[in-house]
């Protein structure tokens, strides 16, 4: 049987010269395929967008009733004396509601991502196809990121738009003109980017889907709640929480003032963003040295 | 062309490969044979730089195979191990390997043809039967063309017909010029595809040498005998010394190893035996690589002074 389509002299030419060899567009490409050809990747995206515009309509329909039950102006006597916040100074951040269980399903769909790969023997594929290995793993957390980026912001956009009716219904408002509104809409897109690229350098460390998700979840999530239950214990650990992942994250959204000692928008994308860094050349560094 | 040097490989105290040197020619199918755990699927994941080697180094057509620019368009690998996404069908796999290397949709297709996967190539890999996985895998290493091919057991868990399919395969590709280098641990059918065979026996090289080179090496002669006293010939036999061996294939016959033609007779003639047939056989495959792997065995049981004499060179 004949097999192959060429019959060129092959002690003579090289077969790479018989065509196109890698490049990052093209691996960015692979990676992309790769992402899109797997149904629950798809599946999982779609949830999240759907839970996080769900989250921010509750949120909207909550602010709107405790507004419409007690009133709530920032500026009127009974909100002063009902204490802070003001409900309606939680308006603006309505749109980002959703961010905390989108850094679950984001973390979790990051970790299976790369994971998986392991899980199913796939890595050998791509590493053979990739031999340097890095670009593969670049491409495939740059990609994680702007999906996670456009899941995001898009959940907050849509969320926004569903708020207002619900809003209005309380003669509320939200604007994108608001301050910190635009902001804290794409700022919902920007953490769920980095919190997806610090749980895809998890996966990538472990190895192992379950193992990841829980690691990765457990930082993200339970972390700061057993943080808030011994921050009494010590003056220096309510300090520490605030550069916790999510906690770091959560500051992101934030569109009002800024608390005494929090961190702002920008130091909390920082902190956050040196995590992602720090873990994802930790696992560039590993994957490179490490038998597949 | 791949040529490995000092190549070694150990995972903790044990060692999987152990300083071979070895090089496999283009324009012939190089049968890499061992029992399994010998250290050939390690060698071969080290050629593809998915192991990292303890020691030495190993190149494919001049360097190793992570320097080049278009390693899918230099070596093409059948993995032993499943190296696919269950989920992903047999086609969208291909398209993502392919695009790491811009190969064109018409090379998908071709080689999807070429290892019948057509009737299953939208379907997802995961429902495979093995000797579909196989053709899958194959179908993958064709892709990029290569110059050189590397196929860990390619005939595991083929039917018949896939068997011959794989052999043909192997044999047009070194037709072309291509370097072939395919695993086994079986050696009927290394005995048909390959040319030339590395033998590997825990880790370290066994023989290496032309096909017939190896079956002439074998030292123990195999003569079929048929008598109408088997019994008490090979008693005759059996009383000799040396790494003398008798089979009983059937009734009336022997299958005699390690005692020429010659001894036989005359063995059958000192007790008054009838032979009615002696006739001395070419050495199996199977002969030789007993014999290389018994001398490995021995090897295990001699002290450390004798290092440097394993036997077949």
């Amino acid at each position: 049987m004949s097999t192959a389509t060429t019959s060129k002299n092959p002690a003579s030419s090289p077969a790479s010269s018989s065509g196109s060899g890698l490049s990052f567009l093209r691996v960015l490409k692979s990676e992309w395929i790769k992402i899109t050809t797997v149904p629950s990747t798809v599946i999982l995206l779609a949830i999240t967008v759907v839970v996080m515009v769900g989250l921010a309509a509750l949120a909207a329909w909550g602010t709107a009733q405790i507004v419409t039950e007690f009133g709530g102006g920032a500026g009127s006597p009974e909100a002063a004396q009902a204490g802070p916040p003001a409900a309606d100074s939680l308006v603006p951040e309505i749109p980002a509601s959703g961010l905390f269980f989108g850094q679950l399903l984001i973390a979790s769909l990051a970790v299976v991502l790369i994971a998986s790969e392991w899980g199913t023997g796939m890595i050998r594929s791509t590493f053979s196809a990739v031999p340097k290995r890095i670009p593969a793993l670049l491409a495939k957390n740059l990609l994680i990121a702007l999906i996670s980026f456009v899941v995001g912001a898009g959940a907050a956009f849509i969320s926004f738009l569903v708020a207002q009716p619900i809003l209005g219904s309380a003669d509320l408002t939200l604007s994108l003109d608001d301050d910190g509104v635009l902001a804290s809409i794409l700022n919902t897109g920007t953490c769920l980017a980095l919190i997806a690229v610090f749980a895809m350098a998890i996966g990538t460390l472990l190895r192992n889907t379950a193992g990841g998700v829980v690691t990765a979840i457990g930082i993200i999530f339970v972390l700061p709640l057993v943080v808030a239950i011994v921050e009494n214990l010590a003056d220096w650990i309510p300090d520490a929480a605030r550069f916790l992942p999510s906690n770091a994250g959560t500051q992101l959204v934030t569109a009002g003032p800024i608390a005494d000692g929090a961190l702002t928008q920008l130091q909390g994308g920082l902190v956050l963003a040196a995590w992602a860094a720090v873990l994802l050349i930790a696992s560039l560094i590993v994957t490179k040295k490490r038998d597949v | 062309m791949i040529e490995a040097r000092g190549l070694a490989k150990r995972y903790g105290a044990k060692t999987a490969v152990d300083g071979i040197t070895f090089d496999v020619q283009p324009g012939k199918v190089t049968g890499f044979l061992g029992p399994n755990g010998a250290g050939k699927s390690t060698t071969m994941r080290m050629i593809l730089g998915l192991d990292r080697p303890t020691a030495g180094s190993v190149t494919v057509n001049g360097a190793p195979y992570a320097n080049h620019k278009a390693p899918l368009r230099e070596v093409g690998a059948l993995l032993e191990a499943k190296a696919f996404h269950p989920r992903r069908t047999a086609y969208n796999h291909l398209r993502a390997l392919a695009a790491t290397h811009s190969i064109p949709k018409a090379r998908i297709n071709e080689v999807i043809e070429l290892t019948g996967l057509g009737p299953v190539a939208r379907k997802r890999v995961g429902g495979f039967s093995m000797g579909m996985g196989q053709r899958f895998g194959i179908a993958a290493a064709l892709l990029g063309n290569p110059q050189t091919l590397i196929l860990d057991e390619p005939v595991n868990g083929l039917d018949p017909e896939g068997v011959q399919w794989v052999r043909h395969l192997a044999r047009g590709l070194a037709a072309e010029g291509r370097t072939v280098f395919i695993s086994s641990h079986l050696m009927s059918e290394m005995a048909l595809t390959a040319d030339h065979l590395i033998v590997i026996g825990r880790g370290r090289i066994l023989a290496d040498a032309p096909m017939d080179e190896v079956l002439a090496g074998s030292s123990r002669e195999r003569t079929l005998v048929r008598t109408d006293d088997a019994e008490a010939l090979a008693a005759a036999l059996g009383s000799g010394s040396g790494p003398v061996e008798v089979r009983r294939p059937a009734p009336g016959r022997l299958e005699v190893l390690g005692v020429s033609a010659r001894g036989i007779a005359e063995a059958a003639l000192s007790r008054r035996i009838l032979i009615t047939e002696l006739t001395p056989q070419q050495a199996s495959l199977e002969d030789a690589y007993m014999d290389l792997t018994r001398g490995e065995a021995e090897y295990q049981s001699l002290t450390t002074d004798h290092r440097e004499t394993p036997g077949h060179p």
